[in-house]
């Protein structure tokens, strides 16, 4: 794999280079909460205090609210009208977590059917990576085998060495993109071994952990433990905090507003912690809270790698940070019973 | 205090004088704390009492069966009074262990004047009036006035007022400061257009996860409006405007039930400042119909009781 790297200062430029062609996304905090936001052509402090943004990069490809078509009553008919798709984007400065959950979220939307909407953003957009260099204390990347400062779920990847950034070029699109860029800089032998430190130093600082062994077994064990996950659930609020803001969470919901004659589709995120969850076509299954609750854990833990292979939590630790009652999914985790549970209901 | 409290609340549990204790344990994350709802003698061990007790626990209350033991600052004590009075709880089947509470601290606020992320600050305390901050051995000292959340400056009592037992003094704290209305101000200070962009400003980012309403006590709706589909009131989907419309329905249904906790506010992870509707709908009602929500349990609920004089100004 071929590195180079470009200095801090000439971010802008690079970055000015590529809107030349289509639009940039970086983490901005300007409309009141962190998230990836088209970048304003100047402002690339997000470099000093960007950790992590609020909102994950999943919206970049499934938006809170997406207009998917309009329709207008035609005679007897309706007149539809798709809404216009992604112009040619790149999303700079992804964590790793985010990035793989990314990955995960093109399983779910390309497995047995193609998903339009989502497959033209995610063709359309080129990941650029960036290392954490300072993690939160809730996250827990590495029990999902995510190290914080490398990915090769990206286009690019870049790495904090200090006054640099080392990048890695991990696709052909990604190499593209830095083929007519003359401030980047080859790398030396020597920015190669400084780049390893560093991503050993932040690997270090991620210091929550989950023990993922054999979690499959045991969380099908206690399935049925309806005594553990009502003292799990006890606490959760039913929000969709945790579901809606992590970066693999996936559900939507399908809605018509209609005015006099015309009117719009809209896709929206939905959370299986809801207690309205399917009630679209009878009723929600899952009743109680507890059982909610679990299906949130199971489908990360249990499910989700029965089918594909892969937890689909990457431990970007949002769901413990922004969770209202400080629910946390590592302590769960931990004291899922390691036995066979006596008591079924 | 907190061994007190352990006491009292392992006591309630070996006579059998309730089934369940809800309370605060100390959280995962640094200056958190988080609910600990049990029925083990033994788990009691865990309660603490701090300037991080953020929830609002009067929550819990209609979600758990039997008698309850429930650990009580003022705001809960104010919303479990409010629960009575709308008959989702049973007084008799509650037991209120009173806290005193000097304010918590808000550190989305801490963070802002240090410039630093909590998980980056190594401690924050609370002690004579002030807010200690100490970060790689150095300590700033911040005057309670800037680091309190809005709710907690202006709360006229702090500790609760409807308890069964008290653990420690109550009522020595000073309350009504008059303070957290700063954001309110501001508001009353701007054009009609420059406050309805604000707004659509604010309500563009909400998400719809609902979290200010789920941890609302006064939001006990089995089933929510905006849930309804025939006829459907909201979109489910987060337009801004749907968004605004849910939340002043919900500022509407929860007028004279709203305590001022500020919890709503508190869990937006998205930062709209929701308290700056709330607070001024408390205050609309405290002017309109002399009330305050939560400090009488034998008063009926605000929108079920009628006096003839009120028909002067409302009903034309």
């Amino acid at each position: 794999m071929t590195i180079k790297k470009i200095s801090k200062k000439d971010m802008v430029e690079l970055l000015l280079d590529w809107g030349r062609e289509m639009t940039v996304l970086v983490p901005s905090r300007d409309k009141g909460v962190t998230e990836m936001t088209e970048w304003d052509g100047k402002d690339i402090s997000f470099l000093g205090w960007y950790r992590n943004t609020v909102i994950p990069t999943k919206s970049s490809f499934l938006p809170p609210v997406e207009e998917m078509f309009t329709f207008q009553k035609n005679g007897n008919g309706y007149q539809i009208e798709v809404s216009p798709g992604q112009g040619k984007r790149v999303v700079f400065g992804v964590r790793p977590c985010d990035a793989r959950a990314i990955a995960i979220m093109d399983k779910v939307f390309t497995d047995s059917h193609e998903d339009p909407y989502y497959v033209s953003k995610r063709k359309n957009t080129v990941l650029i990576g960036l290392g954490c260099t300072n993690p939160y204390d809730s996250c827990f990347c590495t029990s999902s085998g995510i190290s914080p400062a490398e990915s090769t779920d990206v286009d690019l990847m870049f790495t904090d060495i200090g006054d640099d950034f080392v990048i890695e070029e991990i696709t052909e699109v990604g190499k593209e993109l830095l083929a007519t860029a003359s401030i980047v800089k080859k790398a030396s032998q020597a920015d190669a071994v400084t780049m390893k430190k560093a991503r050993a130093a932040v690997s270090g600082m991620v210091t929550r952990k989950v023990d993922t062994k054999n979690i499959v077994d045991k969380l099908q064990a206690c399935f049925n433990d309806s005594d553990f996950w009502e003292k799990v659930a006890a606490k959760c609020v039913g929000c969709g905090v945790c579901t809606l803001l992590c970066p693999t969470c996936c559900c939507f919901d399908i809605c018509d507003e209609l005015f006099k004659k015309q009117g719009a589709r809209y896709r929206t995120w939905d959370s299986c912690g809801f207690s309205s969850y399917t009630k679209m076509p009878m009723e929600n299954p899952r009743e109680e809270k507890w059982r909610r609750v679990r299906q949130k854990v199971c489908h990360k833990y249990e499910f989700f790698p029965m089918n594909s292979e892969v937890i689909a939590c990457t431990g970007c630790g949002r769901c413990i940070r922004l969770c209202p009652v400080n629910w946390d999914i590592t302590e769960v985790l931990a004291s899922v019973p390691a036995e066979q549970p006596i008591k079924n209901k | 205090m907190e061994q007190e409290l352990r006491k009292e609340a392992k006591k309630l549990l070996e006579e059998g004088k309730v089934d369940y204790i809800v309370g605060f344990a100390t959280g995962s994350l640094k200056f958190s704390t988080t609910p600990l709802i049990t029925r083990d003698k033994e788990e009691v061990a865990s309660l603490v009492i701090n300037p991080f007790i953020v929830n609002n626990l009067a929550k819990f209350l209609t979600q758990l069966p039997g008698r309850v033991g429930i650990v009580a600052k003022g705001c809960d004590s104010r919303s479990i009074v409010s629960l009575i009075q709308d008959n989702q709880v049973v007084r008799e089947n509650i037991v209120i262990i009173g806290v005193p509470c000097s304010g918590l601290i808000d550190m989305v606020k801490v963070e802002k004047l240090v410039g630093r992320d909590r998980d980056e600050i190594d401690d924050v305390s609370l002690k004579g009036g002030k807010v200690t901050v100490v970060i790689g051995g150095q300590k700033t000292e911040l005057p309670t006035e800037k680091v309190l959340f809005d709710s907690c400056l202006g709360c006229e009592s702090p500790s609760a007022r409807e308890y069964d037992t008290f653990i420690g003094e109550p009522g020595k704290e000073t309350g009504g400061r008059g303070l957290g209305k700063d954001k309110i101000k501001e508001l009353e200070s701007m054009t009609t257009e420059e406050r309805w962009e604000f707004w659509k400003t604010q309500f563009s980012r909400c998400i719809r996860c609902y979290a200010c309403r789920q941890v609302c006590p006064a939001c006990f709706c089995e089933r929510c409006f905006v849930e309804e589909s025939e006829p459907q009131w909201v979109l489910p989907a987060p337009k801004w405007q749907d968004n605004l419309i849910f939340q002043v329905i919900r500022n509407i249904h929860v007028a004279g039930r709203c305590t001022d906790c500020g919890a709503c506010e508190r869990v937006c992870p998205v930062n709209i400042p929701l308290r700056s509707l709330t607070k001024k709908m408390c205050g609309l009602v405290s002017e309109m119909f002399n009330y305050e929500a939560g400090t009488d349990k034998n008063a009926p609920p605000l929108m079920t009781a009628y006096e003839y004089e009120e028909a002067k100004d409302l009903i034309r």
